[in-house]
């Protein structure tokens, strides 16, 4: 009896022992580890830890230091429930910063509605996702899809085709192409999908042959059918103009020639040449060493992510939810895509850069567009 | 024109996929539902040869060999014990497959890997450009086809085989090791999975569950084709004619259900397909 007793005051000054000292401020980070985004998801965690880390280096938030709680969200909806539930009402975060699949996302919202914390979502997505819990600092459509077309139409093509993946992504993004196409006069001659798991788009590449197009614009699902497509493409003796919505800068630079040739556009190119990106790129490389991921437009957004956090706190001088809500909608942080601010009914005007694949498998910045506007994304908040 | 070559390379491509499992089935009576994977292992082998710095053409030898030697152990410690419940074998390849395409994400990451391509470019074909590795392609199965008939028909082995395939406990009770000949042909199906992972390389990305798309479709084709060559060739050319035809003039999403479904059909009417070609 006399024992349990000592444990349990042993247990009571353990858990009163970090209560002391001001408890840091966790942000919860519901990932796809395993799953369709397990490739890209390591890269995010440590974007996230650098961040956290630089922040901690300086003192903290309001005298408290941020701590990451990362959670494996399994890449989908089932997995993002457990994810948001622990993060949210077991282990207690004061926020939610990370990338996830818009299944992931939409099921973990209404727990964090439930939770009443913020909620910042650093994935490019199909847009129109509203909540007043939620900010998102990365590219919709509206911003991502007109520079690829200006471009095109700017060196003389009038006829597009599109090609893309049978899912809500793939045909979202070619869907709202196909309107902006129209609207600045360019003319859609076709328009196919193809299932996630098809591997064979040689009907389709003979039909965007003889359709006699100017140039191609493809929304495919990530990793292998986009792959696939372009090896098809290229075999196939392709050579017209050719967008690609889709490809990251790491596979295009792994795919090699195939690539070469390739338009992309992002709102975070490694290329990008400005101090800001140059020293988040060294102090990555001096954090993790010969484990460090190469940073890209979902890893980039999660460590602007901590900051525009960070910065809300300071602005609200508080944890509390309502004001650290209203000032995500008004700091700013410069970081490795320029100045960012989720001003824009709860989205952020971003600098998009139009890269190109060269032969050897680097990007280049062709063209940027300064501070393209996400559109109306959330007319009601 | 171009419609015409699609048809018939589309078929060789499936042909040369689907022939290491049917001369698994014709001669062991089990389908092996490793294939997916020995494709992936094939071409994995393409991407170590390529890393080895190699000529990408020494990948089909490899692949050919890599994928014999590992089929021949695992009809010894797998298969073998499993003749007499062929249901328990499919669970067991199943299973196998699964434990492959774990150990290759192990060994080389769940990454899509890169391989260089063999026969980049077009060629022109009475007036139509068309790439040159599909033609390649075809041209494969035609050999692989011609070989396979003189195996069958023009060697020993090819005629225990046959022996095996028409009346098993016959042939054992004349004096053919039966045992040797499962296991002979276990290695060439295995191996001409490896050769057709190769092939599939400069077509499709090389990631870790590359061939379970594949396993699906030459699955069906098998079923249909029941244990005969000349069958699987109608098969390939009749139901992947039909898939880039429902691709061309409807829609590719139902292109891709195409041989499923009329592989379904073909068996409802006439269980045992095109067998008796």
């Amino acid at each position: 009896m006399k024992r349990r007793l000592l444990l349990t005051a042993l247990a009571a000054t353990m858990l009163a022992g970090p209560a002391m000292a001001e408890e840091p401020f966790l942000i919860g980070i519901p990932v796809g580890l395993s799953g369709a985004n397990s490739v890209v998801a390591p890269s995010v965690v440590q974007a996230a830890e650098l961040a956290v880390d630089e922040i901690n280096a300086k003192g903290g938030v309001l005298g408290r230091q941020l701590k990451v709680v990362v959670a494996d969200d399994g890449s989908g909806a089932v997995g993002a429930q457990k994810a948001f539930d622990s993060l949210v009402f077991q282990k207690n975060v004061n926020a939610i910063i990370s990338m996830e699949t818009s299944a992931a996302r939409n099921a973990g919202l209404p727990i964090v509605g439930k939770g009443k914390i913020p909620y910042i979502y650093t994935s490019f997505y199909e847009g129109h996702s509203c909540s007043p819990y939620l900010y998102v600092d990365a590219w919709v459509p509206q911003q991502q899809v007109p520079p690829v077309v200006d471009y095109l139409k700017a060196e003389g093509a009038k006829s597009y085709f599109l090609i893309g993946s049978d899912y809500a992504f793939g045909r979202g993004m070619l869907e709202f192409a196909r309107k902006y196409i129209d609207k600045t006069g360019g003319k859609v001659v076709g328009e196919e999908y193809l299932p996630m798991d098809g591997t064979d788009w040689t009907p389709i590449i003979s039909k965007l042959k003889s359709s006699g197009a100017d140039a191609l614009i493809t929304s495919t699902a990530g990793g292998a059918p986009n792959v696939t497509l372009t090896k098809q493409l290229r075999s196939a003796g392709v050579t017209i103009p050719y967008a690609n919505l889709a490809v990251d800068e790491g596979t295009a630079k792994s795919m090699g020639a195939d690539a070469a040739g390739i338009l992309i556009s992002a709102s975070y190119i490694t290329g990008i040449d400005s101090t800001a990106n140059k020293d988040f790129m060294a102090a990555l490389k001096k954090k993790f060493g010969d484990k460090a991921r190469t940073p890209n437009d979902l890893s980039v957004p999660e460590y602007e992510g901590v900051y525009l956090y960070a910065a809300a706190l300071k602005k609200a001088g508080t944890t509390d939810t309502r004001p650290v809500l209203k000032a995500l909608g008004e700091v700013s942080y410069k970081g490795p895509r320029g100045t960012i601010t989720m001003s824009k009914q709860h989205h952020a005007p971003l600098t998009m850069y139009l890269g190109q694949v060269q032969k050897d498998g680097s990007v280049k910045v062709v063209k940027s567009f300064k501070d393209v506007d996400p559109g109306d994304q959330c007319p009601n908040l | 024109m171009t419609l015409i070559l699609d048809i018939l390379t589309t078929a060789a491509i499936l042909f040369v996929i689907a022939t290491g499992l049917l001369t698994i089935f014709g001669v062991l009576k089990i389908i092996n539902f490793a294939h997916g994977a020995w494709l992936t292992i094939g071409a994995y082998c393409a991407v170590a040869v390529g890393q080895l710095g190699w000529s990408p053409w020494l990948a089909f030898p490899v692949a050919f060999v890599v994928g014999a030697v590992l089929g021949g152990l695992t009809e010894r410690f797998i298969v073998r014990p499993l003749y007499a419940r062929p249901l328990d074998a499919i669970l067991a390849t199943w299973g196998l497959g699964i434990v492959v395409g774990q150990l290759i994400t192990l060994g080389f990451g769940r990454d899509v890997q890169f391989t260089a391509p063999l026969l980049p470019g077009t060629a022109d074909i009475l007036g139509t450009s068309y790439s040159i590795y599909r033609l390649f392609a075809l041209g494969a199965a035609i050999v692989i086809g011609l070989g396979f008939s003189w195996l069958m028909e023009g060697t020993r082995l090819g005629l225990s085989a046959r022996a095996v395939i028409m009346n098993e406990a016959l042939a054992h009770v004349l004096g053919l090791d039966t045992r040797r000949i499962r296991w002979v042909t276990f290695m060439i199906g295995c191996g001409l999975a490896g050769l057709a992972g190769v092939l599939l390389t400069p077509l499709t990305s090389v990631d870790p569950n590359m061939g379970l798309a594949w396993l699906v479709g030459s699955f069906m084709l098998v079923m249909v084709a029941g244990q005969s060559f000349a069958a699987l060739a109608l098969a390939c050319l009749l139901l992947g004619g039909a898939q880039v035809l429902v691709s061309t003039f409807l829609s590719p999403i139902l292109g891709g259900i195409t041989v499923a479904v009329l592989a379904a059909i073909i068996l409802r009417i006439s269980p045992k397909g095109f067998s008796r070609v």
